[in-house]
């Protein structure tokens, strides 16, 4: 191969590799526009991510994303036919498949998704449509929701799945180290079976997206709840879902295996019983070479990465002539870092904003390895995205070094600057990101363009993943966090009340008490920023479900984060599924209504309609 | 021999205890709430979950507590259950250890059936070209880490004739003997090259001095064969600090096939003692710790009761 020589004179990657970058949003619960009524018929092709009108006028009128990679969602049209394997390499091992209880990110919710269905699905255009819940309306105030639930669904040990099994499911999920969150972000208080298919999740606040919450598998997730309290610890070895296949072996860090199941409640539109293939195998393979040279070798059939770096060099070993078929993904989740506001300077929006003009996107992007792969962001929506702004991405603060640096000296001028120091004296800035050697790569620019203005002592620093987390997160009750600047990662293509509204919420008992909010506060605002306006924006976002008068608050939303900056961006997550030319479903599934599904969003696979086209 | 052995296992209970002691205070001193650890971001606002969780983990006793607690549990066989899998801890070193043991075991194999012979050949042939050529390869051998070597062998054995994979093992329970070989051949291979150096070059200087030896003038005075004289006279005294290191090689590698582990996605005990690290799984640390250094003790207590089978001088002393 052509970058061969070069793959085997990096060997220190093999190590780094080990580390994760910064954490993020990795979940693929839901996203887009709610609607009231039940879900509607689409066949039509669409782009890869959520396409409504307004993201059509935003391509309309010139702001397609430069470089925009994501691999247009088309139905399949090859014939299907059954039988056979697939084997996948991830990133990471699963630690554990109880949906309510164990933390899954992506490489955990590709194998999750084969065995657990969701009570919606996501379509190609943003939408939500029916997977177990065939249809679902809200009452006028949205505090009650009510489902219909597909009939003749059963689990894998034959069980049968009513509407009293989300009963029992929410009993576990009340107390769930995931679901327990989730329950109250969406403020769940109830979960009512009106009769054997007909569900009501009663709601002791006001949420017109609540349906979002159910297509992620930490609430939406449905298992088998006797299989659960039978055998907690044992069940997160053997889930018990509705899904296409099931259990048949693990082997944790080597390989888990499952089989098709052959009572699976969906068919295709000829009516031939899901799913095509035999199985499934999963192997976990950290090292982001190996996983590609699995693939190349034929050891596996498919591989899953979230590395700019390696879809670089997937798309290499494409043009050198392999014979691999590239799903690549972007979406809304986007890297930078935030700012602790409790830490001056960085309390100070000049010093925010100063620092934020002084860092060159596009040359931090190209240290990531992302140039011609990751799109630069000012938002936390991607160019594709519907919730995209044009006034935000306006609005954001652009690379100017010497506008930054008025701003700084500004700062480092006035006699009642924050920091206490005295006029003239630098400030001092940590700047943080795990060991990764990308991330390592693009702080050392940053630092650079920072300490330039001879005005800013940059210390970096790198932690592991974990200890990183630790300190953005703080400690109990107040959870404010020690760190700087912040290496992180935010958003996903759920609905944006998914994941604003806890990360912009009260970040002490102290400030919700301050604004009457008692009670109301997140720990995981990890900026320590809170703008009552924003707050009312997010609470008035749920209170809708006109698409338009949601969009225009959270553009409200992203103008002011624009203004007080309390972080910077880099570039979007750019992720990919690679798979064996033969591998045909991955993109292109659709819901039981016909409409076309939403691919592969976050590079995770649904298994129930892939096949191998032979 | 009972009192030595007496004496041996009195040490390795001293070992053990200061190992696993130490193990859990610099655990301990990791920043962060291992709490923290179990749940995704999203679920860190629910103050009732994160309190649940540490009550039941008991996270709240003093850390001198809880290590006394591990420790009773230990002495009565159970190592706890991981805090990430709620997979207990004995059952995930059962799981792992043939896959790290046979590792270790093949590397050390390949290591001396390479090595040992290559060194006997220099001390044969010493200052020869085929001398000059096996000292710049062990030169080369000892100088290249172990994962730029895996690399190359997937390269050349996966990528460029397909004849080994490059990821995953095979149980012999579920896949047989032959394909459980072939996906530990490049690891093993790789693990092997700084071993097999080493014992090639201290076969190779200790030959070179026993080759010179009276006894071995006598034998080839009598007319015996090279070869014989090489491998029945001159080996066995010359092996001895080979076997030693051996030994060490073995108990070094069962702890630090790591990096070759994660290379290679092979579920074994250093693989999961990194994820261990990074997940905060204080136990599964604690566990996997305590099994490579009881049987990094146990081997070398072997291997010194080997010194004494093998050399009666020993014995007589």
């Amino acid at each position: 191969m052509k970058k061969s020589w070069l793959k085997i004179i990096a060997p220190l990657f093999t190590i780094a590799l080990i580390a994760a970058a910064c954490g993020g949003s990795d979940s693929d619960s839901g996203s887009s526009s709610s609607s009231k009524t039940a879900s509607s018929t689409e066949t039509e092709e669409t782009e890869a991510t959520e396409t409504t009108e307004k993201a059509d006028e935003v391509i309309e009128s010139g702001t397609e994303a430069e470089g925009d990679v994501d691999t247009k969602v088309e139905a399949v049209v090859e014939k299907s036919s059954y039988g056979g394997n697939v084997t996948i390499g991830l990133e990471a091992e699963a630690t554990g498949l109880r949906s309510w209880e164990d933390a899954c990110s992506s490489p955990c919710l590709v194998i999750m998704k084969s065995m657990t269905d969701t009570m919606v699905e996501r379509r190609a255009d943003g939408t939500y449509g029916p997977w177990l819940a065939s249809f679902w309306w809200a009452n006028d105030g949205y505090t009650e929701w009510t489902f219909e639930l597909e009939e003749g669904v059963t689990f894998h040990n034959g069980n049968p799945f009513t509407a009293q099994t989300l009963v029992d499911m929410f009993e576990l999920q009340k107390v769930g180290a995931v679901s327990a969150g989730i329950i109250s972000a969406a403020k769940v208080a109830e979960v009512v079976a009106v009769n054997d298919h007909t569900v009501k999740y009663i709601l002791s606040g006001a949420h017109s997206a609540f349906p979002a919450f159910l297509y992620g598998v930490g609430l939406g997730g449905v298992f088998d709840p006797a299989a659960a309290n039978e055998d907690f610890d044992g069940y997160s070895m053997n889930p018990i879902g509705t899904g296409p296949f099931m259990m048949s072996s693990r082997d944790l860090d080597n390989e888990t295996i499952v089989v098709r199941n052959p009572n699976y409640w969906m068919s295709d539109e000829d009516g031939n019983q899901l799913p095509y293939l035999d199985s499934v195998t999963f192997r976990p393979i950290p090292d982001e070479g190996t996983r590609l040279d699995s693939l190349l070798s034929g050891t596996t059939n498919m591989m899953q990465t979230l590395r700019q770096g390696t879809i670089r060099d997937t798309r290499d070993a494409k043009e050198d002539g392999a014979d691999i078929i590239l799903l690549e993904f972007q979406g809304n989740n986007v890297g930078g870092g935030q700012y602790n506001l409790n830490n001056p300077p960085l309390d100070d929006v000049r010093v925010r904003k100063g620092l934020t003009q002084m860092n060159n996107q596009e040359a931090v992007i190209e240290a990531l390895g992302g140039t011609g792969i990751s799109l630069p962001g000012t938002q936390w929506f991607s160019p594709d995205s519907p919730w995209y702004s044009e006034k935000a991405a306006a609005a954001w603060p652009k690379f100017d070094f010497d506008a930054g640096k008025a701003l700084i000296e500004e700062y480092v001028n006035d006699p009642d600057r924050s920091d206490g120091k005295a006029v003239g004296d630098k400030i001092e800035v940590e700047l943080s990101c795990p060991p990764d050697p990308t991330l390592i790569a693009a702080i050392q620019v940053i630092e650079q363009l920072w300490s330039a203005t001879g005005m800013v002592d940059v210390n970096l620093t790198n932690y592991d993943q974990q200890t990183h987390i630790n300190y953005a997160l703080g400690a109990p009750p107040d959870f404010m966090g020690e760190h700087g600047a912040h290496c992180w990662r935010w958003s996903s293509n759920d609905d944006p009340s998914t994941f604003l509204n806890t990360q912009f919420a009260p970040h002490t008992l102290g400030v919700a008490a301050a604004y009457g909010l008692d009670g109301i506060f997140s720990p995981i605002n990890f900026f320590n920023y809170f703008d009552i306006e924003i707050f009312g924006w997010l609470v008035g976002a749920i209170g809708t479900d006109v698409f338009e008068e949601r969009y225009a608050l959270y553009e409200m939303v992203m103008m002011r984060i624009a203004r007080d900056v309390p972080m910077w961006y880099s570039g979007h997550t750019a992720m990919l599924l690679a798979t064996e030319a033969n591998i045909v479903g991955v993109n292109g599934w659709v819901l039981p209504d016909g409409s076309l599904g939403a691919g592969f969003p976050s590079a995770v696979a649904r298994w129930g309609q892939v096949f191998l086209d032979n | 021999m009972g009192k030595i052995l007496t004496v041996r296992l009195a040490r390795l209970i001293a070992a053990l205890f200061a190992v696993s002691l130490l193990t859990f205070l610099l655990v301990e001193q990791l920043p962060g709430d291992p709490v923290f650890a179990l749940l995704p971001p999203e679920a860190l606002h629910d103050l009732a979950t994160i309190e649940r969780i540490r009550t039941e983990l008991q996270l709240d006793d003093p850390v001198l507590v809880r290590y006394g607690r591990w420790l009773t549990d230990v002495v009565q066989g159970d190592l706890g259950k991981s805090y990430i899998t709620d997979q207990p801890v004995a059952d995930a070193i059962r799981d792992r250890v043939p896959v790290t043991l046979e590792l270790a075991l093949l590397a050390t194999v390949f290591a001396a059936l390479i090595g040992i012979p290559l060194g006997a050949l220099c001390a044969y042939r010493e200052g020869k070209r085929v001398d000059k050529a096996a000292t710049g390869f062990t030169t080369a051998a000892l100088s290249v880490p172990s994962f730029l070597v895996g690399i190359f062998l997937i390269w050349l054995f996966t990528l460029k004739f397909r004849w080994l994979p490059s990821s995953g093992w095979a149980r012999i329970s579920t896949k047989g003997v032959v394909a459980n070989l072939k996906s530990a051949a490049l690891p093993a291979l790789s693990l092997a090259f700084a071993p097999l150096a080493i014992n090639a070059r201290l076969v190779r200087a200790d030959m070179i001095g026993t080759l010179k030896e009276n006894y071995v003038l006598s034998a080839r005075a009598k007319g015996l064969r090279n070869r014989y004289i090489l491998f029945r006279h001159a080996l066995r005294p010359s092996s001895l600090t080979a076997l030693t290191v051996l030994g060490l090689q073995l108990g070094a590698l069962i702890g630090g096939t790591v990096v070759i582990e994660t290379l290679f996605a092979l579920p074994g005990l250093g693989s999961r003692l990194i994820s261990a690290i990074y997940q905060r799984d204080v136990m599964m640390i604690q566990g996997i710790t305590l099994f490579v250094a009881a049987t990094y003790v146990i081997v070398n207590t072997l291997v010194d009761l080997l010194y004494l089978l093998l050399d009666p001088r020993i014995r007589r002393q």
